[in-house]
């Protein structure tokens, strides 16, 4: 295949081959390492993504943090005055605020479900981009994750001195959080895999996603503890979803103030990975063909 | 072969495209047909092989629809071929669009660093180059200004700027001369004949022939996805050139629309240029159009007419046999009428031929086909582009400083 012998070998680190037989779905191992070879890329492509969202806003950063503070004030109207409920009591931080119980649970989720939809926009808004030139079109999705887990982290930076004022000690949790945010994010990236290529495809898939993040949101413990549900299947569902087990897991960390269970740590590790595989299987099979399909 | 290395290696490439009759564009279409997509396999390459060889610059030549684009994007690694591989032994900088990749919000900057390592190039290698990048786009003042805010022709100056700076091995083009006003053109060939010179590799796909012809070392020429001719880029134009004017495939009449009260009509229209039927012409041919027509019943003395016009476009000319007095009995049966132009003066474009069968007071339509036949007119003895006809200028300068 190659040319002269000893030219190919001169140049084995920059030889590229296409054919109709290699490069199957590509391996999570092969997409990470990827990653690392086009850091400068993901670096850029982050920051693109982090610059441009809010240029055209009048209060820019600002929106990332009042949305989710607009949330809390609704949600905490209707579960303290309209359904008056008593906040739940954190274990053992001994908190009784439902708005920061609330913020606990809605930040994650949020990081996730905003990740996912923006995802998808960025595959189909670079179409022109992925018709015109070569490069990993995982770094979108890459790119998206990244820029969100940034402002997950300013506003969970938020959260802890807000959580801290309120008499919780948060300060040596934190590390906790890093592993936990860390899982997020594999989690996170293998569904906005599987459903950004799967969109190129299938355009309503944006649309039913619409709907799955709902039915998440309201299957998830955040406007609510899942104590409150008599049925236990339900229950069982809210602290076990995939996001109900997240966000209990954030619950424990930050308002609870305690270690979240092994059996926790294990299932979070294993959906975690497993959905990476599975959404990096699903974007390797599929985006060779995107820029015939776009 | 010469001793030469092989910089770029397309072995056996095939690559189809399924033409849906009915696409499932959502997934409740999609499950509805139960997975199974109706459509058809087109091959927009079949079996193509050729090598580039190291520091040689490498045409591919052909009709639209011919397959170039695919090629082309099947060496820029943008589409994967069915079967056979391509191997690339150099870096390789693939210029199909200029700035693709630009995001408008962000400065110029900002843009070079992200367009330059979208297309491979590292944090250290950009941060070394972005001054000789901003020097050629010459946009100096500008580069921390929005995209937004630039002119397209800025746009352009810094997409190629940034391009060209990438510094590949081999560089592949696509049309790319075409873009930006006459100076950049100038500055880009400069540039490309300065890479060659420093023995990388290019490869041309393009339709341009006369840039194929001053500036490659070899050529292929692709019809139908199949490589239908390989040699030099001078023989290759000619043959090419030959085989465009000698079309002969017959194209059915396309009727695009037609009206009239039908009591004689045209059948077909065709066109001569030296006793051969062609679909192309040169500017500046003797140009014979026969229309042939049939009349069920007899008709008084009809006028014919043709409407020579830009496809889709403005009307040329509108002769009708009227203007020239020319007056014929009452017609029945079939017949030729012949409209012959000695010196074809269209540009270089699309053209169609609208033809109206009428009464002699006009009044009356008989038959009226809009687009009875299509041609292209390509370029022969003038080399303007723009608006419809050469009016054959002769220029003089006369200045103080000349």
């Amino acid at each position: 295949m190659a040319g002269p012998g000893d030219d190919a070998f001169a140049h084995a680190d920059i030889v590229r081959r296409l054919s109709g037989e290699s490069r199957v779905g590509s391996l999570p191992v092969m997409s990470l390492r990827n990653a690392v070879a086009h850091r400068n890329l993901l670096y850029l492509l982050t920051l693109k993504e982090l610059r441009t969202r809010y240029r055209k806003s009048l209060l820019g950063w600002t929106w990332s943090l009042l949305n989710p503070l607009s949330q809390m004030l609704i949600f905490s109207f209707v579960f303290l005055v309209a359904f008056k409920q008593s906040p739940p009591v954190g274990d053992p931080s001994g908190l009784e605020a439902f708005p920061l119980y609330f913020l606990a649970g809605l930040l994650p989720f949020q990081f996730f479900s905003i990740s996912v939809t923006t995802s998808m926009g960025v595959v189909e808004g670079n179409a022109s981009l992925i018709k015109k030139v070569s490069f990993p079109h995982e770094h979108l999705v890459f790119s998206v994750v990244l820029a969100q887990v940034i402002t997950l982290v300013i506003e969970l930076g938020v959260l802890s001195v807000a959580l801290t004022i309120a008499g919780a000690t948060v300060a040596p949790w934190l590390i906790v959080a890093v592993p936990l945010i860390a899982l997020l994010m594999v989690f996170t990236t293998g569904v906005a895999l599987a459903l950004s290529a799967a969109n190129v495809f299938f355009r309503d898939i944006n649309y039913l996603w619409g709907i799955a993040a709902q039915a998440l949101f309201y299957a998830s413990p955040i406007i609510y503890t899942p104590d409150l549900i008599d049925i236990d299947a339900l229950r069982a569902l809210s602290n076990w979803g995939p996001t109900g087990s997240f966000v209990r897991a954030f619950h424990e960390v930050f308002y609870d103030n305690r270690m979240p269970s092994p059996e926790r740590w294990a299932h979070l590790f294993v959906i975690s990975f497993a959905t990476f595989a599975f959404g990096s299987w699903v974007f390797g099979r599929l985006s060779y063909r995107f820029a015939e399909e776009m | 072969m010469t001793g030469q290395a092989t910089a770029l290696t397309v072995d056996g490439v095939s690559k189809t495209f399924k033409v849906h009759q009915e696409r499932a564009n959502s997934l409740k279409q999609y499950l509805a047909a139960r997975g199974r997509n109706r459509y058809e396999e087109f091959y927009a390459l079949r079996n193509v092989s050729f090598d580039v060889r190291e520091g040689e610059a490498f045409g591919v030549i052909g009709h639209n629809g011919s397959g170039k684009s695919t090629l082309l994007k099947c060496m820029a690694g943008i589409l994967r071929p069915n079967n056979g591989s391509i191997t690339v032994h150099r870096r390789m900088s693939a210029l199909l669009e200029l700035g693709a990749g630009f995001h408008p919000e962000l400065s110029g900057r900002d843009n070079v660093f992200l367009n330059a390592s979208i297309l491979g190039m590292s944090r250290s290698d950009i941060t070394k180059r972005f001054d000789d990048i901003v020097e050629f786009s010459g946009l100096e003042q500008f580069i921390d200004t929005p995209v937004k805010n630039y002119s397209s022709g800025m746009y352009v100056r810094l997409a190629f700027a940034v391009a060209i700076n990438v510094d590949p091995e081999m560089l592949l083009i696509d049309e790319i001369l075409a873009v930006g006003d006459v100076t950049f053109q100038q500055r880009c060939m400069e540039k490309f004949v300065q890479f060659r010179e420093e023995g990388r590799t290019l490869v041309l796909v393009t339709h341009d022939l006369s840039s194929v012809r001053n500036f490659c070392d070899r050529a292929i020429w692709l019809d139908h996805g199949e490589v239908s001719d390989e040699g030099s880029p001078t023989e290759l134009v000619d043959k090419y050139t030959e085989a465009m004017l000698s079309n002969n495939v017959d194209e059915p009449l396309s009727e695009g629309a037609r009206r009239g009260s039908g009591e004689i009509r045209v059948d077909r229209v065709e066109m001569f240029v030296d006793g051969l039927r062609v679909f192309r012409v040169r500017t500046g041919d003797s140009v014979t159009f026969r229309l042939h027509y049939t009349a069920r019943e007899e008709v008084p003395p009809p006028v014919f007419a043709v409407e020579l016009a830009r496809l889709g476009g403005a009307i040329v000319t509108a002769p009708s046999s009227r203007d020239v007095d020319l007056r014929t009995g009452p017609v029945s049966g079939s017949g030729v009428v012949e409209i012959r132009m000695d010196d074809i003066a269209l540009v270089p474009g699309p053209y169609a031929i609208h033809t109206a069968v009428t009464g002699y007071g006009r009044q009356h339509v008989y038959d009226h086909i809009q687009t009875a036949l299509r041609f292209d007119v390509v370029g022969g003895d003038t080399q303007e582009v723009d608006g419809l006809v050469t009016m054959r200028p002769v220029w003089t300068i006369r200045g103080d400083s000349a």
